[in-house]
C-alpha cells in the first residue's frame, strides 16, 4: 500500500514539475476526444434528419381515371393488411386536380394545358405511409398484381430516395471527416505523449540513477511514468466531458427548433450513454497512452 | 565473502577493463584498489555492484553467482551493497535526511522504520544535527557522509567507496576514510578505490593493484607502489 501511495506521488511530482507540458499533453488529449466527441454528435444528428425525413416520406398511387372508386377502396383495403404499410389515406380525383393545380400555380403553362383538356384527366390517389422507408419496394411490388395494375397510372417515389442518399452520403463524407481527422489528433497524442515522457525521464534521470543505485525494483522506477500517462488520461476525459455537456445544452435547442418534428434527443443520449461513451473513451485513451509510455520507456529509460 | 575468478571485461572497441583477474575478499575485510586512471579499478568495483557484467570468467558474493544476475535480481544485490562515489550523487531538493530516507523508500519500508534507521545512521556518519539542512547548505566532506549515511541504510555487507574522496581536502579526506574504518569496525567490508597515495599508505591495509586490467600486486597491510 505504501509502494502504491509512493509510486502515485512520484507520478504527481512528475506532472507538476512538468506542469507546461503536462497542459499541452492534456490539450492535445482533449481536442482527440473531442473530435470523437463531436462525430457521435453529428452521427445522432444525422440519424434524427433521416428519420425527419423518413417521416414525411410517401408514396403516392395514381390510378386512372377510369377507374372505379371500389377498385381504389380495395386496393386500399389490401395494402392496410400488409404489415408495412402505416397508413393509406385516399384522394378522390377532385382533391387530385386541386392539389395539382396547387403545385403548379407558378407554372401558367401547365395550368393553361390542363385547361385545354376536357374534364379530370386525373384519377383517385392513394397516399400510403410504411413503417419503413425501406420497405416501399415491396408494398409497391405488391401493388403489381393483375388486378390492380392496368388501373395504376403513376406512382411516385424517386425524388425521396433521392433526397435520403443525399443527407446519407453527405453525413458519411463529414463522418470520414471526423475520423481522418481524429486519426490525425490520435497520432499526434501519441508523438506528444512519447515526448513527455522521454521529457520527464530525462528530467528525472539524476532520481532515476539514484533508485537504481540504492535498489529500487524496476517496476518501482517505471510505474510512475505509466500511472502519469493515465494521469493525463484521466484529467483528459473530465475536461471532455465538461466541456461537451455544457455544449450540447446549449446547442440542443436550436436543432430541436430545426428539426421540428423529430427532436434530436442529444443530451438524453449522452446521459443515458454516460458510461458507455466516457468509459470506453477513457479505456481506449488509456491503452493508447500506456502503450505511447511503454514505447518511450522502452527506448529512453534504461534500468 | 567477494571472489573475482579470471574475470575479463573489454569495451568497445578493443579496450581492456579487466583481463583475467582473480581476487578474493574475505568478510570484514578493508581493502584498497589502486591503480593509474584506466587502469579498470572503478570496472572491478561496477562488477561488484552489476552496473558492468564481466564476460569471461565468474564474481560471486556471499556465495552468490553474479556473472549473469538477472535485471530483476539487481535491486536485491544493491540492497546488499552500499555504494559510495567521489560525485556523491545526491538529490539537491531533499534534505539530508530525505536524501537518506529515500533509499529505504524507493526499496519499499514502511515509514515507522524510516523514522527509526534513518537518524540513527545520521548520528553514526555524524550529521544527527544537521539532517534537515539541503546538500548545497553542506560541506563536500558533510555531503559524502550522508551519500555514505544513505549507503549503510540497508545495512550492507559490502561497502563500495569509488573514489570517495576524490573531490575533498585533507581535512575532509581523513574524516571520511576514519568513517570508513569505523563503519569496518562494525564488520561491513569495505573496499575502497583510490589513487590517494597518502590514503592508502595511512590506512595500512591490504592493498590491491591493479594495472593494464590486471593485478599485478596484491599486499597485505601494503602500501601505494605506483
Amino acid at each position: 500500500m505504501i509502494t502504491v501511495y509512493r509510486i502515485g506521488k512520484f507520478a504527481f511530482q512528475n506532472f507538476w514539475r512538468n506542469i507546461w507540458l503536462s497542459i499541452i499533453t492534456v490539450t492535445i488529449l482533449v481536442l482527440t476526444l473531442l473530435t470523437v466527441n463531436i462525430l457521435l454528435v453529428l452521427n445522432v444528428i444525422g440519424q434524427t434528419a433521416v428519420k425527419t425525413i423518413e417521416a414525411k416520406i410517401d408514396v403516392s398511387v395514381t390510378f386512372t381515371p377510369e377507374t372505379s372508386t371500389t377498385l381504389i377502396g380495395n386496393a386500399r383495403g389490401y395494402l392496410l393488411s400488409l404489415p408495412q404499410v402505416k397508413d393509406v389515406r385516399t384522394l378522390s380525383p377532385e382533391e387530385v386536380l386541386r392539389d395539382f393545380r396547387a403545385d403548379n400555380a407558378g407554372n401558367p403553362d401547365v395550368l393553361a394545358s390542363l385547361d385545354e383538356v376536357e374534364g379530370n384527366p386525373f384519377g383517385g390517389q392513394l397516399v400510403i405511409l410504411a413503417n419503413n422507408p425501406e420497405d416501399f419496394d415491396f408494398i409497391l411490388e405488391a401493388l403489381e398484381s393483375p388486378e390492380y395494375k392496368p388501373s395504376i397510372a403513376d406512382k411516385d417515389f424517386e425524388d425521396h430516395q433521392v433526397v435520403i442518399q443525399n443527407i446519407t452520403t453527405t453525413f458519411d463524407k463529414i463522418r470520414t471527416g471526423g475520423i481522418i481527422l481524429g486519426g490525425i489528433f490520435l497520432l499526434i497524442t501519441v508523438l506528444i505523449i512519447v515526448n513527455t515522457i522521454r521529457v520527464a525521464i530525462y528530467t528525472h534521470r539524476e532520481e532515476i540513477g539514484i533508485m537504481r543505485l540504492v535498489g529500487a525494483p524496476n517496476f518501482f522506477i517505471r510505474a510512475p511514468f505509466l500511472v502519469e500517462a493515465m494521469l493525463y488520461t484521466l484529467i483528459a476525459v473530465l475536461v471532455t466531458i465538461a466541456i461537451v455537456y455544457p455544449t450540447i445544452s446549449l446547442i440542443e435547442p436550436a436543432l430541436d427548433a430545426f428539426f421540428q418534428t423529430t427532436p434530436t434527443g442529444l443530451l438524453s443520449y449522452f446521459t443515458a450513454n454516460f458510461e458507455l461513451i466516457f468509459g470506453l473513451q477513457l479505456a481506449a485513451l488509456c491503452i493508447i497512452n500506456m502503450v505511447a509510455t511503454g514505447f518511450a520507456m522502452r527506448k529512453y529509460l534504461q534500468v | 565473502m567477494i571472489h573475482f575468478k579470471n574475470v575479463t571485461k573489454t569495451y568497445p572497441p578493443n579496450v581492456v577493463g579487466l583481463k583475467d583477474c582473480s581476487l578474493h575478499i574475505k568478510p570484514g575485510e578493508f581493502v584498497c584498489i589502486v591503480g593509474r586512471s584506466g587502469t579498470g579499478k572503478s570496472t572491478l568495483a561496477k562488477c561488484l555492484f552489476a552496473e558492468e557484467r564481466a564476460e569471461r570468467g565468474t564474481v560471486e558474493i556471499g556465495g552468490w553467482d553474479i556473472t549473469n544476475i538477472k535485471a530483476s535480481e539487481v535491486p536485491l544485490l544493491r540492497r546488499q551493497i552500499g555504494v559510495v562515489f567521489q560525485d556523491f550523487k545526491l538529490l539537491p531538493k531533499k534534505t539530508a535526511e530525505e536524501n537518506v530516507s529515500f533509499a529505504l523508500e524507493v526499496a519499499g519500508e514502511r515509514p515507522k522504520r524510516i523514522r527509526e534507521v534513518v537518524p540513527n545512521v545520521m548520528r553514526i556518519v555524524g550529521l544527527g544535527d544537521k539532517m534537515h539542512r539541503y546538500p548545497h547548505q553542506l560541506s563536500g566532506g558533510e555531503q559524502q557522509r550522508i551519500s555514505i549515511a544513505r549507503a549503510l541504510v540497508h545495512r550492507p555487507k559490502v561497502l563500495v567507496a569509488d573514489e570517495p574522496t576524490g573531490n575533498l581536502d585533507t581535512v575532509n579526506t581523513h574524516e571520511i576514510i576514519e568513517l570508513l574504518k569505523k563503519i569496518n569496525d562494525f564488520g561491513t567490508t569495505i573496499v575502497l578505490v583510490t589513487h590517494n597515495r597518502e590514503v592508502v599508505n595511512k590506512l595500512k591495509k591490504r592493498v590491491v593493484t591493479l594495472e593494464g586490467g590486471k593485478i599485478i600486486s596484491d599486499v597485505e597491510e601494503g602500501k601505494y607502489k605506483l
